[in-house]
């Protein structure tokens, strides 16, 4: 039972670290910009739609085509707020609000004509499996939780250390005073939507390396992006990564304990029971 | 003969030929393809539609479908269904009501043909099921659809035997179990391994769109079975096989997906397949393949630079029966006609499935074909062909007869 726990555990993690990275992005956005960014998802399928691309038809090593493909969704993310969010940042929310929905929807357009229909896998060539007493860990999930770990704290860092994130929490915090401290408030959008694009494609990779790229998947992981954002608390860090990773184990653990049949529910029946006894999120603020 | 008679004799052959060939003309025949053009079910969908458009090209460039003394020529208009109900009913009311098409052929995926199946007997229609394998289709007697695919539990009972026979009595299950004929497959299994004194110990589940199958493999791996038995999609199903090997399960799995070489092995190596079982028809594969088989895997990969999928000759034999039928009916006009003559047909000798005639025709009263079952195994990076696995027609024809 022990070890069929500690699986399902480890087995929950790689996903999490997936889910983590979403919300990380959505909750930056949200919480600095205040736009739900509902194209994420599919920017991040866009983001492993071209690692794919670039390791199978460009034949390039898949280690030297995720940094393309993060410069790329960094880009991107940077071309998204200038042209389709910054117009309309001063107009009624509702109007950043069906921005969001059009994008979503031209994304997952141009990822079918550029990529076509089919699921595709990015070939990463680790098959090992790593055993651990009764436990095995595959290579490839092992580099996602590493990975993921990895990106979290790098992210932190550069949030908490530098001048840059303490501009980004500054706004965050409180918009006009920042102006007032001289804080350059037009390239911090920009730096945030860089940011927490190349954090979806960072999540697009794994998935396509994990499991798979296909249309709709996109939307999918955005939905479970905004299930980890209520359920960590809106606009926190670390509620995005508690929530993420308790997402992801509980998924786990829910099919393999209760029925597979359910797992997505169960996932969010552990998040509606959350938010009744904590309506804030695991580590919101009170209002 | 003078040659003023010789003259005469020439002016009337070129006048009756040519009044001949305007009562020959040659006409266009236009059928539709209602399939899964794109999403999860393009995978068997796509490969059903290519196949009936290269089975037209073919009869085309052999002269067409002759109805006394006019020709056919064979025009193929496909639409996306999706393998979704509603989708499959809006593109067949669209072939049906906007294009004038009288014969629809397709349907890889049950729950678009069981939407369609429900209205077409009100249709002045024939409906050609192809991949399609949920039983009740073909038990509501409609006297103008067919299908070439025999249903699920058909199979699932001569996989059954087979797995009895390798002597595992504790069995896992882990598939798309809320689709009805994967569900009656697995019911099919159970009742042999039953037989057998074995047991299905774990019945998991997976949905279409589920890849990290990891939860149920673990659960399973935790009751320590004997085998797992893999029903479902190609897509989710590669998923299982690759995650089961790294979570350590060495032991036998059993399928029944019906996928190409080239589809898994856009997820898993090679390596993580060998040895796994897909238990199905005799479908398409090099080795179990007739000399048709052959010569249709080899027209489909040149035409469409990709392997044909195992199931894709249900629908080019589809095209093939159709034209044995109109040619016997007479008619392309009477569509009862049409569907009475499938009904009485002998196998065409064109097709490429390995079909069990009942009564020496391809489709049984139910509008049932059957095909004979196999054993495949995975080996050094292809499915082989291991045995048949013996499958009555007759019997399962009269069981069929019985239901509602």
């Amino acid at each position: 039972m022990l070890i069929e726990i500690l699986q399902q555990t480890i087995n929950g993690l790689a996903i999490g670290g997936v889910y983590v990275l979403i919300a990380l992005g959505l909750t930056t956005v949200f919480g600095i910009l205040g736009i739900a960014h509902f194209a994420h998802g599919s920017i991040s399928m866009f983001g492993g739609y071209l690692t794919y691309f670039l390791a199978t038809s460009q034949g390039l090593p898949v280690l030297a085509a995720i940094p393309v493909a993060l410069a790329a969704g960094i880009l991107l993310g940077v071309l998204v707020e200038v042209l389709a969010y910054r117009p309309v940042r001063n107009a009624n929310h509702i109007n950043a609000f069906i921005v969001a929905l059009g994008l979503t929807m031209m994304v997952e357009g141009i990822n079918l004509q550029l990529f076509g229909h089919e699921q595709v896998v990015i070939p990463t060539g680790l098959s090992r499996v790593f055993r651990f007493g009764g436990i095995t860990v595959p290579e490839l999930r092992l580099y996602v939780i590493v990975a993921a770990i990895v990106l979290v704290v790098a992210m932190m860092i550069f949030v908490e250390r530098t001048k840059t994130g303490q501009a980004i929490r500054a706004v965050a915090e409180n918009r006009d005073a920042a102006i007032l401290m001289g804080v350059n408030v037009r390239t911090i959008p920009l730096i945030v939507f860089g940011m927490s694009t190349a954090l979806g494609v960072a999540a697009g990779i794994m998935v396509g390396a994990l499991f798979a790229i296909a249309p709709g998947i996109g939307e999918g992981l955005v939905v479970k992006g905004f299930a980890v954002l209520i359920l960590g608390g809106l606009g926190s860090f670390p509620g995005a990564i508690l929530g993420g990773t308790v997402l992801g184990i509980t998924e786990s653990i829910a099919a393999g304990f209760i029925s597979s049949a359910y797992k997505d529910v169960i996932a969010f029946v552990v998040m509606i029971l959350v938010l009744l006894i904590r309506p804030q999120g695991l580590l919101g603020r009170a209002p | 003969m003078s040659k003023h008679k010789f003259t005469r004799a020439c002016a009337a052959l070129a006048l009756t030929l040519v009044a001949g060939s305007s009562l020959a003309a040659e006409k266009k025949l236009t059928v539709g393809v209602a399939d899964a053009l794109t999403g999860g079910g393009a995978v068997y969908g796509l490969p059903q539609a290519n196949a009936v458009k290269m089975a037209a090209e073919e009869i085309n460039a052999a002269g067409g479908i002759k109805v006394g003394a006019d020709t056919y020529k064979i025009d193929v208009i496909a639409y996306d269904d999706k393998a979704n109900p509603t989708e499959a009913t809006n593109a067949v009311r669209k072939l049906i009501d906007r294009d004038g098409v009288k014969y629809i052929l397709g349907f890889c995926c049950s729950g678009s043909t069981s939407a369609v199946a429900s209205f077409i007997g009100n249709e002045k229609a024939v409906m050609l099921v192809g991949n399609a394998a949920e039983r009740s289709i073909t038990t509501k007697k409609i006297p103008n659809l067919v299908r070439t695919r025999p249903p699920a539990d058909y199979t699932g009972q001569a996989a059954g035997t087979f797995i009895a026979r390798k002597g595992q009595k504790r069995i896992a299950v882990l598939g798309a179990l809320d689709v009805g004929f994967y569900a009656q497959y697995v019911d099919s299994v159970e009742r042999e391994i039953k037989k057998a004194g074995g047991e299905i110990i774990a019945r998991e589940v997976f949905s279409l769109k589920d890849r990290d199958m990891t939860p149920q493999l673990t659960k399973i791996r935790g009751l320590n079975p004997d085998a797992i038995l893999v029903v479902g999609y190609v897509e989710p199903a590669a998923f299982v096989y690759r995650q089961a090997v790294e979570l350590g399960m060495n032991i036998p799995r059993y399928g029944f997906t019906s996928g190409s070489e080239e589809q898994f092995l856009r997820v898993t190596t090679s390596e993580q397949m060998e040895g796994v079982w897909d238990l199905r028809p005799t479908e398409l594969t090099l080795l179990s393949a007739s000399k048709n088989g052959i010569a249709y895997h080899a027209n489909y990969t040149k035409k469409y630079n990709a392997s044909p999928s195992p199931s894709s000759p249900y629908a080019y034999d589809q095209l093939y029966a159709l034209k044995a039928a109109i040619e016997a009916a007479g008619t392309v006009d009477n569509t009862d006609a049409v569907a009475k003559a499938l009904r009485n047909l002998a196998v065409p000798p064109q097709v490429v499935m390995q079909y069990q005639p009942v009564d020496g025709k391809m489709f049984d009263v139910n509008g049932q074909a059957y095909t004979s079952n196999g054993a495949f195994q995975w080996q050094k990076g292809k499915w082989v062909f291991v045995e048949d696995l013996p499958s009555d027609s007759k019997a399962y024809s009269q069981f069929l007869s019985t239901l509602n």
